[in-house]
């Protein structure tokens, strides 16, 4: 009998070492690397963890390397590189006051034309970016708003209905109200692309009406008589 | 005695409130203070959540406005300009009124002007009876985010490493069994001696070892057969795991939720990562990002405040009066401030090819038009980021229809060209791709040994290049 459970003795210790390396995963670990010096090169890329690399930088240096790299807004004043559109490239002349708010509504209008393509364009980008308050619709109701962490976002068919685009762009750039700025989200040819979209849901969501080019045959009457009435 | 006369105050009370009611209903005449009274409190907080919430709270707390709490105490200036201050601010603000001028030598400055709401006096006397008294304040809907369903769950602080305590529990046990084995072999070798007999040999551990393995040769054999045999598989897999970096999930500096993020509040993968679509990087939003929403929730259902109190330390939030910080710590801005020297929020990268490796989210989501699940599988199920596993995305086949299942782990060599391999190109997506595909149709422009990629009819990323080393190497 005392042999026996001598015996299972190396067993239990078989066992155990099974089991022990069963169990050793880390999810903190990013495993083995093959040669970290290529994965974490000299060069910077956005978030790697130079810290790792005690071969190419030394632990004294590391703290700082991270500091480098991580999230930080623009440079103040840099511009967004634009490679084919200079209208889109041209600092914001209005400053961010209520004066300025007033001054780019009355001012301020947009440099594309209302065509299909662009209405398009400015609804994918409304559907990914502005739903999730605003509301597929536009309504004021989307998934923030339904859960009840932001209330009374207006509606763009009721009482933004009259909104000017100059507001629009100014409130894109700058934010308004609990609105944040989205111009680290999106560059100027992309705002002007949604409010092109939101001109359609202020007019409760119908399109207006194209020609064969895909221009909108209301905007070009309308723009005729504007300049008709400049003359 | 005294019942009766508490009884006969109050009614006499009652007989007083209710003839000064009737005065003030009778007077049509803008009474002083009577807008306080008699609104609809239902009403009040339709009008109130449609008009007004996105900038007031009823509470003292500033959300892009100054909170409404006692404002019949501090609104001294009347009922009728007390409507048209709603209705038309800055026309309300021309009558010169003392106190609407500190209102607006305050708050203008820094909130910008209230916008004209197109509420009646009426309206206003609902809104102000459910300022005054708001019930209490309703929880968020109960049903938000019960079909939104979480696969893990951030790893707990401080948690002990449980192999690190199997270690010691073995060692443990190897000490009390060798050490009964040694009481056991002195009492034996002492009752032989008691009995006359000659004491067991004196041994080493080593070579009684020695003499137990002689003596069970079979079973010694055996046992090392599989200790042999598990080294190789074990070192096999250990050599072919150098560099797979499936299912990493490091801890991150904020205890982020994405299927709060995008499940429950439905927010686009674009919208955070919103350079997807023009970059090489997808990227970590920056913290004026998370303010976009983070303004105005300022607490968390899980962690309270402490986590978003990460953003607010690293952007110059306050959240008490709504505004942002300079870098002299001064308040009372609505945009962040440029010179706030706040310490960035150290996230740790999750996906890293190395540095030999180009690769383009842009060329992926906006050329190739792929969901980010395909390669990152279910996010809006995770908690903070990880590595997806390659056989997690397989199961996602029937939810993205396009989505290509693999064998190889995720950010490996081999998955990459696997994919490359089985992918169509879309030629409608492109015009390039059309003029490559119709190079490859045209008999004289055309390459007979190109000509064979066409034979299936399909153009695969490989066949357009997609295998070429220098595609990603260079």
């Amino acid at each position: 009998m005392k042999t026996r459970s001598k015996q299972l003795l190396p067993i239990a210790a078989l066992t155990g070492l099974v089991v022990l390396s069963g169990c050793v995963t880390d999810p903190n670990s990013p495993g083995l690397e093959y040669m970290p010096d290529m994965y974490r090169s000299a060069a910077i890329e956005a978030y790697v963890d130079y810290g790792m690399d005690e071969y190419a930088f030394g632990w004294a240096e590391q703290a700082e390397q991270r500091l480098i790299q991580s999230a930080r807004k623009p440079v103040k004043g840099s511009i967004a590189f634009q490679p084919d559109a200079k209208e889109f490239a041209m600092p914001y002349p209005y400053p961010n006051t209520p004066a300025g708010y007033e001054a780019a509504g009355r001012e301020l209008t947009s440099p594309l034309a209302t065509t299909k393509a662009h209405i398009e364009e400015g609804k994918a980008i409304y559907t990914q970016m502005c739903t999730q308050c605003h509301g597929e619709k536009g309504e004021g109701d989307g998934a923030l708003s339904r859960n009840g962490h932001i209330q009374g976002i207006p509606s763009y068919s009721g009482k933004l209905k009259d909104l000017p685009v100059g507001n629009m762009y100014h409130t894109l750039t700058y934010g308004k109200g609990l609105m944040g700025s989205h111009a680290s989200q999106l560059d100027q040819r992309d705002r002007w692309l949604v409010i092109e979209y939101i001109k359609v849901l202020q007019n409760g969501g119908e399109l207006p009406e194209f020609d064969e080019a895909g221009n909108a045959v209301e905007s070009a009457s309308a723009e005729a008589g504007a300049t008709a009435m400049n003359d | 005695m005294q019942q009766a006369i508490f009884n006969g105050t109050r009614t006499a009370r009652w007989a007083v409130q209710s003839f000064l009611a009737a005065c003030l209903l009778l007077s049509n005449a803008a009474a002083f203070g009577q807008i306080w009274e008699g609104g609809n409190v239902e009403n009040g907080q339709a009008l109130f959540n449609a008009n007004c919430a996105s900038c007031h709270k009823v509470t003292n707390e500033v959300l892009a406005a100054p909170g409404l709490a006692g404002i019949r105490d501090r609104w001294t200036s009347g009922d009728e300009l007390l409507v048209q201050w709603i209705q038309n601010p800055q026309a309300a603000a021309e009558s010169g009124d003392p106190y609407i001028k500190s209102l607006v030598d305050r708050y203008v400055g820094t909130y910008g002007w209230m916008s004209a709401q197109a509420v009646s006096a009426d309206d206003v006397k609902d809104i102000m009876a459910y300022v005054q008294n708001p019930p209490d304040v309703a929880a968020p809907a109960a049903s938000a985010g019960t079909d939104c369903i979480t696969v893990d769950e951030l790893p707990v602080q401080n948690a002990d490493n449980p192999s690190i305590w199997f270690l010691v529990l073995l060692v443990l046990f190897l000490v009390i069994a060798l050490s009964a084995a040694g009481v056991n072999r002195t009492l034996r070798s002492a009752v032989n001696v008691s009995k006359g007999e000659s004491p067991l040999p004196d041994a080493t551990y080593f070579q009684r070892a020695k003499g137990w393995m002689w003596n069970n040769l079979v079973f010694v054999s055996l046992v090392g057969l599989f200790v042999v045999a598990y080294a190789v598989v074990i070192g096999y897999q250990g050599l072919m795991g150098i560099g797979v970096m499936e299912g990493y999930k490091p801890d991150q500096p904020i205890k982020f939720i994405h299927s709060v993020h995008v499940c429950e509040n439905e927010v686009d993968c674009k919208y955070c990562h919103h350079s997807a679509y023009e970059s090489k990087h997808a990227g970590i939003p920056s913290t004026n990002v998370c303010m976009n929403c983070h303004k105005a929730v300022k607490k968390g259902r899980r962690y309270g405040e402490t986590e978003i109190g990460k953003i607010y330390a690293a952007i110059g939030f306050d959240p008490e009066s709504g505004t942002y910080m300079n870098g002299a710590g001064e308040k009372g801005f609505t945009n962040p401030q440029d010179d706030f020297g706040g310490e960035p929020i150290r996230w740790n990268k999750v996906h890293n090819l190395p540095d030999h490796v180009f690769f383009s989210h842009q060329q992926h989501v906006v050329v190739g038009g792929l969901h980010c699940q395909n390669c990152h599988g279910d996010v809006q199920t995770y908690t903070v980021g990880r590595q997806a596993r390659t056989e997690d995305i397989n199961k996602l086949v029937d939810d993205y229809p396009g989505l290509i299942q693999l064998s190889k782990p995720t950010l490996t060599m081999g998955w990459c060209i696997e994919c490359h391999n089985k992918a169509e190109v879309s030629l409608a997506s492109s015009g390039y791709y059309e003029e490559m595909h119709e190079r490859l149709r045209d008999d004289e422009r055309g390459n007979e040994e190109l000509r064979r990629y066409l034979e299936d009819d399909k153009i695969t990323v490989k066949e357009l290049g997609g295998w070429e080393c220098a595609k990603c190497h260079y």
